[in-house]
């Protein structure tokens, strides 16, 4: 590890959203008022030293901004108005960027215009696939009055790109997941951790990822139930689209209370309720967590807004037997979609959907590497 | 019964009633046998006044000057130390073990000092026990 | 004689003292002893309504001595003092028991606290049966003053006194006025140019009519007591001048501490490490500039040179931090993209505008770095690789804990200050202490700040101990008010606590005129005895303990008071066993 003090980091730094590192001076109410704060434990303090004094390699061994749920008590009871908790979020950032190897990430998040040019091209390149690749739009309807969605967007040509697509976006984050690993792990306690540890530990991460009890830990639960909503729905819709197409996009309509309208429908109302919430915070900023909104929040908002809204729109015009208009949002749908889920997931906001039971997984691995030692 | 010397203390006003009062004002914690009588100078310091103590039954006389050369009244901690030289014969010579009598350079700022010199000095005369020159001087009526 | 009627008072201090010695019961124990009219305990003696206490048993009680067991006699026996002259007692008929400082506050046990309190008053009380009304002596005040050192602490003092109209004599003893000031640049934390500030300074003590300045020039001995001191100094040309003068001010200041002693830093075997005072001087020049002429890039300042160190100096020099920080802004200011380092061992940016100072600082990406000053010293090192900056200063960063390594292509070493050599010549000469860090003491750290043990004798400045110029300005304006103060007085009373002969008795051995250190006893061929001049004695005692016939008496601590003061004590003692 490289041990040179450099002040020029903390300039690459604020790129990503990180202000004034330099008012912290280290009194430690942060980390005393850190619900999330367990023995060894000294986040956020050790985090902004290493930041103050340049210090990348330490700080891309770090584990502790993806244990920390922003609740914003640090930020609140900071006697310099440093905002640690915001200087946490945007390492997260950083540490994306880190630990994605194509550079990408780093280009999305430092470049409002390289994220925006992504994702118009990804959309153009869907629409045009719609276009000129799919078969032409069949605006009749099916014997039962349905729409024929599945003569418009084949089951097996889109469940073909869902998979492709999902093969791709988890061969990037599991690639920047290794590197994770390597560097939080390996480098961080200096030696490897057994494989036995490896087994033991392994419940945490499945646990974290479902239930996500750090988060619940912060003292205001309710952004824990909007998170978990939003997450949830996300999964079931994820796993839905990508597994289950061809139980899920009929062209038979199916009664309100089957399970695969009803499971949409849960999903939806998931998403809603946690975009709304997130949204309504981001705007009205009274929650110290959503004070600085970075260009990167804003956007994984609104496309997944957008995304939301398109989804529904497609299924009411299905079930009223609009095909035209069925088809237009379908296109649009899969527009922001695919862009989102290319760039979110392995290369920006969205990857803390890995990194961060990854994150609890990697301490225990990390914490039982020290206790061995000593 | 447990001993408990009584040791006198005489402490020149300018270094080391000074550096006494530091010990005080820094809450030094110091052992409760010493009891202080002030005088101007070391120098001060009458012969008499270390066979009085003796005699009244004190088993320890301490005094305190200031430092060679730091001296309010520019050397009198000279000629106390002089006679302290003379003062141990002559106690040696009534039969008084000499350890009981010590001279020690105690400046105003050194109040940690003076606490470890009074915890030091208690002990030395705890050691040697109780002091018999009263009693031999009353049994021998002088 | 006449009967005494003792009143004895004891003080809680708060809790301070009764906490910790049962008040009460030394009341009792004491009031069965002889001659004790009055025993009573009292929240806080030294108040208004606990002096008045004193007072009115004295017409009550028709009391003739009083003891009061309290703090040090050091801090309230003026006090009480005064309280028996209001009732018309005489002020000496008192004798004070440090029940604070010497009993309460440095033991913890309650039962030998209390009855430490209980001997020490019995003491008091055997010694103040002897007590005699004493006179104070007045002696008239000399307007001159003498002013030893001409910094701006040293300058703005006689500046006052000398406005005042009175004559100054301000003695030098480099070859030009304004000490350490001479070499600053800018000041903290408002960053007002220094070198304007002394030019006004020096032009007006130079130009005034009642200054008159001595460069090249020390005081080597001074002789007399307050309002009547006299030297002899040397001038620049070698001509002896004798000055009068009725008070001393002493700023001589203190000195930049010496780098080459801190092995670590290389000072003076690397060529880019400087002390904060050669940085002074670069920034004065206005170019900051490596050795080999270039504008460096990474600048490393480096706290606490040679101060809150055991090895050298335990002190805060209190300056430093603010002027690394005032280093940090001017560099920031000149080299805009340079990489500077701050390396402190704390930051101590304390005072008025210093911690907006740093705050500031802190905004200019400058990066702080705290080290272990005690345990781990950096340590500097030329770098091998070519392609480094020539030093690496390498340390472990002790808020992380890690060890890291800084670049650097200049390093400043922030010096604190220290003790000029001849520091204990000068306290000799004019009859004060230093403590142990070589700083002159005062009479009270705080109540009395700028006075001494002596009287007309005032310290101000860095002399006094390490501080910036608006601190040792406010010091030398204070020590001008109360010189002019006794001035104006026209005389001051002294203490009479001096030596006398009692020539029935004195043998004419003149033992007491070779140990007398101030020549102030003299032989009376006629009578054949020896003679005080009350005047030049001091009131050591040394005279009287040297005496063999018990001729001479050292007023207000005789044979006979000390002696009963032990017999008091003892008895008391044999008493509780």
């Amino acid at each position: 590890m490289n041990n040179r003090v450099n002040p020029n980091l903390p300039k690459e730094l604020k790129e990503f959203g990180i202000r004034d590192w330099n008012d912290c001076y280290h009194c430690g109410t942060c980390t005393a008022i850190c619900p999330l704060t367990a023995q060894g434990l000294l986040f956020p303090r050790k985090e902004i030293r290493l930041m103050q004094m340049g210090l990348k390699d330490q700080l891309s061994t770090c584990v502790e901004p993806w244990l920390c749920y922003y609740c914003g008590e640090c930020s609140e009871t900071c006697p310099r108005n440093a905002n640690p908790g915001e200087l946490m979020m945007s390492l997260r950032r950083y540490l994306t960027s880190i630990y994605d190897w194509t550079g990408l990430s780093k280009k999305f998040y430092t470049s409002k215009v390289w994220e925006l040019a992504f994702i118009i091209l990804f959309a153009i390149l869907v629409v045009l696939a719609f276009l000129f690749v799919l078969p032409p739009l069949d605006t009749t309807l099916t014997a039962e009055g349905g729409v024929k969605v599945n003569s418009f967007a084949p089951i097996a040509i889109i469940e073909y790109f869902d998979w492709a697509m999902a093969f791709i976006v988890a061969g990037l984050l599991i690639s920047n997941i290794l590197r994770m690993y390597y560097r939080v792990v390996w480098m961080g306690t200096s030696k490897g951790v057994g494989i036995l540890v490896h087994l033991r530990e392994f419940w945490q991460l499945i646990f974290n990822f479902v239930v996500q009890p750090k988060f619940s830990k912060c003292d205001d639960k309710s952004y824990w139930l909007y998170h978990w909503l939003l997450m949830s729905g996300y999964t079931i819709m994820f796993i839905l689209i990508v597994v289950f197409l061809p139980w899920f996009q009929t062209e038979k309509i199916h009664p309100a209370w089957h399970l695969q309208r009803s499971l949409g429908y849960y999903a939806t109302i998931g998403l809603l309720i946690g975009l709304t919430a997130a949204i309504i915070g981001r705007w009205k900023k009274q929650q110290i967590k959503f004070q600085f909104s970075h260009v990167s929040d804003w956007l994984f908002l609104i496309m997944l807004t957008l995304t939301v809204i398109t989804g529904i729109l497609i299924h009411i015009f299905r079930v009223n037997g609009l095909p035209l208009a069925t088809y237009i949002c379908y296109i649009a749908h899969m527009a922001i979609l695919v862009p989102m889920i290319l760039i979110e997931v392995p290369f920006s906001k969205w990857s803390h959907l890995a990194y961060r039971p990854f994150a609890v997984y990697f301490a225990r691995l990390q914490n039982s590497a020290m206790t061995q030692t000593n | 019964m447990e001993f408990k010397p009584t040791i006198v203390a005489f402490l020149c006003n300018w270094c080391s009633y000074t550096g006494a009062d530091l010990a005080g004002t820094s809450r030094m914690k110091y052992k409760p046998n010493i009891r202080v009588i002030r005088v101007m100078c070391s120098g001060r310091v009458d012969p008499t006044f270390v066979y009085k103590s003796f005699r009244e039954g004190a088993d320890g006389v301490l005094i305190c000057g200031c430092h060679p050369g730091d001296c309010h009244y520019q050397e009198g901690n000279y000629k106390c130390l002089r006679r302290f030289k003379l003062m141990k014969k002559y106690i040696t010579q009534m039969g008084i073990e000499p350890e009981r009598l010590h001279l020690e350079w105690i400046s105003a700022s050194e109040g940690k000092q003076f606490a470890e010199l009074v915890d030091s000095m208690t002990e030395r005369i705890k050691e040697l026990g109780p002091s018999q020159v009263k009693q031999v001087a009353e049994t021998l009526a002088i | 004689m006449e009967e005494p009627r003792i009143g004895v008072y004891i003080c809680w201090c708060g809790t301070n003292i009764a906490k910790m010695v049962d008040v009460e019961q030394v009341t009792e124990q004491v009031s069965k002893l002889p001659h004790v009219v009055v025993s009573k305990n009292y929240k806080y003696m030294c108040s208004d309504p606990g002096q008045e206490l004193i007072a009115c048993d004295i017409q009550e009680h028709k009391l003739n001595r009083i003891v009061v067991a309290a703090c040090s006699p050091r801090i309230h026996e003026l006090t009480f003092r005064r309280a028996l002259e209001k009732a018309g007692l005489n002020a000496y008929l008192f004798e004070m028991a440090n029940i604070r400082e010497q009993d309460s506050w440095v033991h913890d046990n309650r039962e030998e606290a209390t009855r430490k309190a209980i001997e020490l008053v019995a003491a008091s009380i055997s010694r103040v049966k002897y007590h005699e009304p004493l006179d104070k002596r007045s002696v008239t005040i000399n307007p001159a003053t003498l002013v030893i050192g001409g910094g701006v602490a040293g300058m703005s003092a006689a500046l006052e006194v000398a406005n005042a109209g009175r004559e100054v004599y301000l003695v030098e003893k480099s070859d030009r006025l304004g000490g350490l000031v001479n070499h600053l640049d800018l000041t903290y934390p408002y960053l007002y140019d220094a070198g304007s500030m002394l030019e006004t300074l020096l032009r007006r003590t130079l130009n005034h009519p009642h200054i008159k300045v001595f460069c090249d020039t020390t005081v080597e001995k001074v002789d007399g007591f307050i309002g009547n001191f006299t030297t002899t100094i040397l001038t620049e040309n070698q001509q002896p001048v004798t000055l009068t003068f009725g008070n001393i001010i002493v700023s001589t200041g203190l000195k930049p501490f010496d780098a080459s002693r801190v092995g670590e830093y290389g000072y003076g075997r690397l060529p880019d490490v400087l002390t904060s005072v050669e940085f002074e001087d670069m920034l004065r020049s206005g170019q900051i500039l490596t050795r080999s002429g270039k504008p460096p890039q990474n600048i490393a300042i480096i706290h606490c040179v040679g101060s809150r160190n055991t090895e050298f100096h335990e002190y805060c020099s209190r300056t430093c931090c603010q002027v690394a920080l005032k280093f940090a802004n001017q560099i920031r200011t000149l080299l805009p993209d340079s990489n500077i380092f701050d390396l402190y061992a704390d930051m101590r940016a304390f005072g008025k505008g210093c911690e907006e100072l740093y705050t500031e600082t802190s905004r200019k990406n400058i990066t702080f770095m705290m080290f272990d000053q005690q345990k781990e010293m950096p340590q500097i090192i030329r770098s091998i690789d070519p392609a480094d900056p020539h030093m690496l200063i390498f340390f472990r960063e002790k808020i992380s804990g890690l060890g890291l390594e800084v670049p650097a292509d200049l390093i400043i070493l922030m010096v604190g200050m220290e003790a000029h050599e001849d520091v204990k010549d000068v306290a000799h000469a004019v009859g004060i202490s230093v403590c142990g860090n070589q700083f002159f003491i005062e009479k009270h750290p705080k109540l009395d700040p700028v006075a001494t043990t002596t009287a007309g004798v005032y310290i101000v400045g860095n002399c006094q101990g390490p501080k910036g110029i608006p601190d040792a300005i406010s010091q030398a304006k204070a020590a001008a008010a109360r010189v002019l103060a006794t001035i104006n007085q026209g005389s001051v009373f002294v203490e009479v606590t001096t030596a006398q002969v009692n020539e029935a008795i004195c043998c004419g051995c003149q033992t007491c005129i070779l140990v007398c250190p101030y020549s102030a006893i003299h032989f009376d061929q006629n009578k054949r005895v020896s003679v005080v001049n009350e005047v030049l004695c001091k009131g050591c005692g040394t005279c009287g303990s040297t005496c063999p016939t018990g001729a001479i008496r050292s007023k207000h601590f005789t044979d006979q008071q000390i002696l009963s003061q032990i017999a008091g004590l003892m008895e008391m003692t044999l008493k509780i066993n």
